[in-house]
C-alpha cells in the first residue's frame, strides 16, 4: 500500500480516537454503562424506556413519587427527555407540597429536573398534555417551583391555607 | 502486509498515535473506592508545562528532530499526519504525568516540585536518545512506586495500626494537607499500564520519520 493511504488513516483514527477521549473527559461517565449512553446520546439513537417510564407514571399516580422517580431515573439515565423530565420535576412539586409550608430542598430539586427538562427541548415550548396534571407546560411548572422557595408577606395571609395542590 | 515498508508506515502512521492516544485517555482515569466509578481527571495545568518541557527535552536528547518530521518539501497529508502524532505525543507525555501525579494538596506540588526540578536540570545535560528513555524510564517508575504503592498504602481505611501511625506522621510533617484520595486498587493497574505503554511508545518513536526507533539505537548503544 502507498504511504499516503496509511498517512490518511492515521489522520482520520487519530482525530476520531481524540474526539473519543476528548468526549469521554467533557461527559465524565461513571460507568460502561454511562459510556453506552452517553454514545447512543451521540449517536441520536437514544430512547427512553417506555416500560420504565410507565411503571413510573402509575406509581406517580397513586403518590408514590420517590418510586416514581426512580424508575423515571432508570428509563431515561442521560436526563436528555423534556417529558420524562417534567414529570420527575412534577414527582418533586407533589411530594414537596405542603398545606402549611412547601419542602424547600424538594422543590429546588424539582428547579433542577425542570431547567433540564427545558434544555432538553430547546426549539419548543414543553407541553406534557396530561388531564390529571393541573400544569402542562414546563414553564408554569419552573414558575410555581420557584414561587414555593421564595420568601415574601404574602407567605403570611392565612387564605393561602386554602390553595390547592396542582 | 508483508513489505517491511508497509508494515513502518503502519506502525508509524497509525499505531503509534493510537498507542499515545491510549495513554492519553488512560492517563487521567481513575476508579472510586467507594463504588468503584471512573473519575476522569484533565490534567492539572502544571503537567501541560511539565510536558512542554518534556518535549524540549526530546528535541534536545534528540528523541525527536522536529525539523524532519515537519517540513515545507513534504506532502501536506504527511506534514499533517506527523503535527497529528507529535500532538499525540504532547497529549500523552502530560496525561503520564497527570497518571503519577498525587491529585491534590501539598504532595501534589511536592511531586510537581521534583518533577520540574529534574526536567530543567536535564535540559543542560548532554543526552543521547537511548540515554534520555532509560533516564525518563526511572524517572515515571520512581513516582508511579511513590503514588501507587508508598501513598496508597497509608490510607488508614486500607492498613492496620502501622500505616495510620505513618499516616498519621505524614500528616504532620506535611503540615496536614496529607489529601491522598481513597481510589480502588485498579486505579495503580491502570497507571502501571499507562507508564509502561508510554515507555514503550517512546520506544516505538523515530527520531525522524524512516528513521531507526529508539529501541534499535538502544540496542546499538
Amino acid at each position: 500500500m502507498r504511504e499516503s493511504v496509511f498517512q490518511g488513516l492515521g489522520i482520520v483514527s487519530t482525530l476520531a480516537y481524540g474526539a473519543v477521549i476528548a468526549w469521554l473527559y467533557a461527559t465524565a461517565p461513571r460507568s460502561l454503562g454511562e459510556v453506552a449512553t452517553g454514545a447512543r446520546v451521540a449517536a441520536g439513537t437514544y430512547q427512553v424506556d417506555q416500560a420504565r417510564f410507565d411503571a413510573g407514571l402509575r406509581l406517580f399516580r397513586s403518590e408514590q413519587f420517590r418510586a416514581a422517580r426512580d424508575e423515571w431515573g432508570r428509563a431515561d439515565p442521560a436526563q436528555r427527555d423534556p417529558r420524562t423530565q417534567f414529570y420527575i420535576a412534577y414527582a418533586f412539586y407533589r411530594e414537596g407540597w405542603g398545606r402549611v409550608y412547601k419542602d424547600d430542598v424538594l422543590y429546588r430539586q424539582g428547579i433542577v429536573a425542570v431547567n433540564r427538562a427545558i434544555a432538553a427541548s430547546p426549539a419548543a415550548t414543553l407541553v406534557v398534555a396530561n388531564p390529571t396534571l393541573q400544569m402542562h407546560t414546563a414553564a408554569e411548572l419552573q414558575a410555581e417551583l420557584e414561587q414555593g422557595t421564595e420568601r415574601h408577606m404574602g407567605d403570611l395571609n392565612p387564605l393561602k391555607l386554602l390553595e390547592p395542590r396542582k | 502486509m508483508t513489505d517491511p515498508r508497509g508494515q513502518r508506515a503502519f506502525i508509524h502512521y497509525v499505531v503509534l498515535p493510537m498507542l499515545l492516544l491510549t495513554v492519553a485517555l488512560l492517563g487521567g482515569l481513575r476508579v472510586a473506592a467507594a463504588d468503584h466509578a471512573f473519575l476522569f481527571v484533565a490534567p492539572p495545568l502544571v503537567t501541560l508545562v511539565l510536558a512542554g518541557l518534556l518535549m524540549a527535552l526530546f528535541v534536545r536528547g534528540g528523541l525527536v528532530r522536529p525539523s524532519a518530521w515537519v517540513r515545507a518539501d513534504r506532502p501536506l497529508l504527511g506534514n499533517l499526519a506527523h503535527i497529528l502524532t507529535l500532538a499525540a505525543l504532547f497529549a500523552a507525555s502530560a496525561q503520564a504525568f497527570n497518571s503519577v501525579l498525587p491529585e491534590q494538596g501539598l504532595l501534589h506540588w511536592l511531586f510537581a516540585f521534583f518533577f520540574l526540578w529534574t526536567l530543567w536540570n536535564n535540559q543542560f545535560a548532554p543526552f543521547d536518545p537511548a540515554r534520555l528513555l532509560r533516564s525518563l524510564a526511572v524517572l515515571f517508575g520512581t513516582a508511579f512506586a511513590l503514588k501507587h504503592m508508598l501513598l496508597a498504602g497509608l490510607q488508614p481505611a486500607e492498613t492496620g495500626w502501622m500505616g495510620r501511625v505513618a499516616a498519621a506522621l505524614l500528616q504532620g510533617v506535611s503540615l496536614g494537607t496529607l489529601d491522598v484520595p481513597a481510589f480502588a486498587p485498579a486505579t495503580g493497574y491502570i497507571s502501571f499500564f499507562t507508564v509502561v505503554l508510554y515507555v514503550g511508545c517512546l520506544m516505538l518513536m523515530p527520531a525522524a520519520p524512516g528513521g531507526d526507533e529508539v529501541r534499535q539505537l538502544a540496542r546499538a548503544g
